[in-house]
């Protein structure tokens, strides 16, 4: 009896073991497509601007990280300088490209998609088409007795709950972030109310491009940093938008949550192939079901 | 018929003067020599047949939409062509046709979008006082526009534009509506731009009336004419408006 109780809880702790890891991969992975997303969130959810190049400003995160390790940086120094730079390049990218635009969505998707390909030359050009390495900026693992985890995916985790939750909280409690859902949903309402809404339109478009090159830093030293590497992240972070709901936190976390960990749990058990298409069926269901996906948003949105 | 402009009626300088304004959307043109004047603390009705160019007057008035010729001047200063936040900051506020509150913004996020929020705006709508926290999006029509109506009264505006505030709104509201505004431009001198059809707001709050027509103003009279003329076939308001 004793002994059937010993590999009972044995086989437990086992099985608790092989799972944890899974899962612990599962959640970093959700948190960062809910980092990449939460840049969409702004963009395309809130301001209903296509921006196919998002994927790129996220790209430009990770190359800064590369640029300024190269010259010595530390890589928290580096992740910080991330989303300035991003931040500004996505600033000019509004006022050289995207205000002329915005009113014609097809026109925006051939510009800002035009304009993907461009970054990605540009990169290659200066970069060459291979792939560079991130240091890892914390080594080594985190032990609780037999179980073991990646101490950086740890604290990127922790970081990325941090700036989600930072982003919420600025968009939902502070002035800035009220002006800014204002503008986006109603900008001739507010533009009648005295609020300068190129100006908001500017630094809601460019905090998005920072969140991009924010998550693209952080990210850098869990993959290779090439110059195709936006695109991966892109598109389940486009459907994370759409499934969860656009210009919404809870769609947010619904959408990143739900496509995330689908994604991310089948790949490791039954196939990555498997779990695209899933991930593809249940967004295609959720857009013809909920139009608006699963928390939408009154305001102006993707319309 | 000749137009009657209100320059010739007015004894002062006007606080929101519009000459020969042209504008439109592409190359249809709408307004096509739009001339008002209205004085300081009074109150113009503008009135015509839907399509003749009211909303398109606000909107080429607030800067919300490019004129192609004519001006603006708003308290003596020009006002043409810059940009409508900048119109707004010079004191021209809106309450838009349907409202536009913000559904998902509480009634207090709602009023004090423009800047702080006078108390002022409290007394004058004293149930936006019990609102405060409410969601703009649950509360009914009538309370939605006194919302919009005091989102606009919070930036102190020296005008206000109001298109077709009683759109959709019960008797007792308008009642109530007329009561705040007809208040509002006693207490400080409002000079108000009215766009409506309710002949019965017009009358109470109006003190003239102009008719729009064909993008012109066709006519000028004064609002206490109003309750002859609907009698009268031959008279401005079934001229004007095919009542």
């Amino acid at each position: 009896m004793a002994r059937c109780i010993g590999t009972l809880v044995f086989d437990r702790r086992t099985a608790l073991l092989e799972v944890l890891p899974i899962f612990l991969d599962a959640l970093s992975f959700v948190l960062i497509l809910m980092l990449v997303a939460s840049g969409l969130v702004i963009v395309f959810g809130m301001m209903g601007i296509i921006n196919l190049a998002h994927g790129e400003l996220f790209l430009l995160g990770a190359y800064t990280v590369v640029v300024a390790q190269g010259f010595g940086a530390p890589f928290w120094l580096a992740a910080a300088l991330a989303p300035l730079v991003v931040g500004m390049v996505g600033l000019a990218i509004e006022i050289l490209l995207v205000r002329f635009v915005v009113h014609r969505p097809l026109d925006t998707i051939l510009a800002t998609w035009g304009l993907s390909i461009a970054i990605k030359q540009i990169v290659v050009l200066a970069f060459g088409p291979g792939s560079h390495s991130v240091v890892v900026p914390i080594d080594g693992a985190i032990t609780v007795g037999a179980f073991t985890y990646p101490a950086y995916r740890i604290v990127l985790m922790i970081v990325a709950t941090a700036v989600i939750a930072g982003a919420g909280y600025v968009l939902v409690h502070t002035r800035m972030g009220l002006l800014a859902r204002a503008v986006i949903a109603r900008p001739d309402t507010s533009a009648s109310l005295g609020i300068n809404t190129g100006r908001v339109t500017q630094v809601s478009f460019a905090v998005g491009a920072a969140l991009a090159g924010l998550s693209g830093a952080l990210v850098a030293p869990l993959i290779s940093v090439d110059p195709q590497m936006g695109l991966g992240f892109l598109v389940p972070a486009f459907l994370a938008i759409l499934v969860g709901g656009a210009g919404s936190m809870s769609g947010l976390v619904a959408g990143g949550g739900l496509v995330g960990s689908m994604d991310s749990l089948l790949s490791g058990w039954v196939s990555p192939v498997l779990a695209q298409i899933t991930v593809f069926v249940l967004a295609i269901l959720v857009i013809r079901l909920r139009p608006g996906g699963l928390f939408p948003s009154r305001g102006r949105g993707h319309e | 018929m000749t137009p009657k402009c209100a320059p010739c009626i007015s004894a002062t300088a006007p606080m929101l003067e519009v000459n020969d304004l042209h504008a439109g959307y592409g190359q249809m043109p709408v307004l096509r020599g739009v001339n008002l004047a209205i004085k300081k603390g009074t109150v113009l009705a503008l009135m015509g047949r839907n399509g003749m160019g009211k909303t398109t007057l606000c909107n080429a008035c607030n800067g919300l939409l490019a004129t192609t010729a004519g001006s603006v001047r708003v308290d003596g200063e020009d006002v043409t062509g810059i940009p409508a936040f900048k119109i707004a900051r010079r004191g021209v506020a809106t309450v838009p046709q349907g409202r536009d509150v913000f559904e998902d913004f509480t009634v207090d996020e709602n009023l004090g979008l423009g800047g702080p929020v006078p108390g002022a705006v409290y007394d004058w709508l004293p149930t936006l006082s019990f609102l405060r926290n409410r969601i703009a999006g649950t509360l009914s029509g009538g309370e939605q526009q006194m919302v919009a109506i005091g989102r606009a009264l919070a930036r102190k505006p020296k005008v206000l534009l109001l298109d077709e505030p009683s759109e959709g709104l019960q008797p007792s509201v308008i009642h109530e509506m007329s009561a705040v505004l007809r208040r509002v431009v006693d207490d400080i001198g409002l000079t108000i731009l009215l766009v409506e059809q309710n002949l019965k707001l017009v009358q109470s709050l109006a003190g003239s009336v102009a008719f729009l027509a064909d993008g012109v103003i066709a006519e000028q009279v004064p609002a206490k004419v109003l309750a002859a003329a609907l009698n009268d076939i031959d008279g401005p308001v079934h001229r004007h408006l095919s009542i």
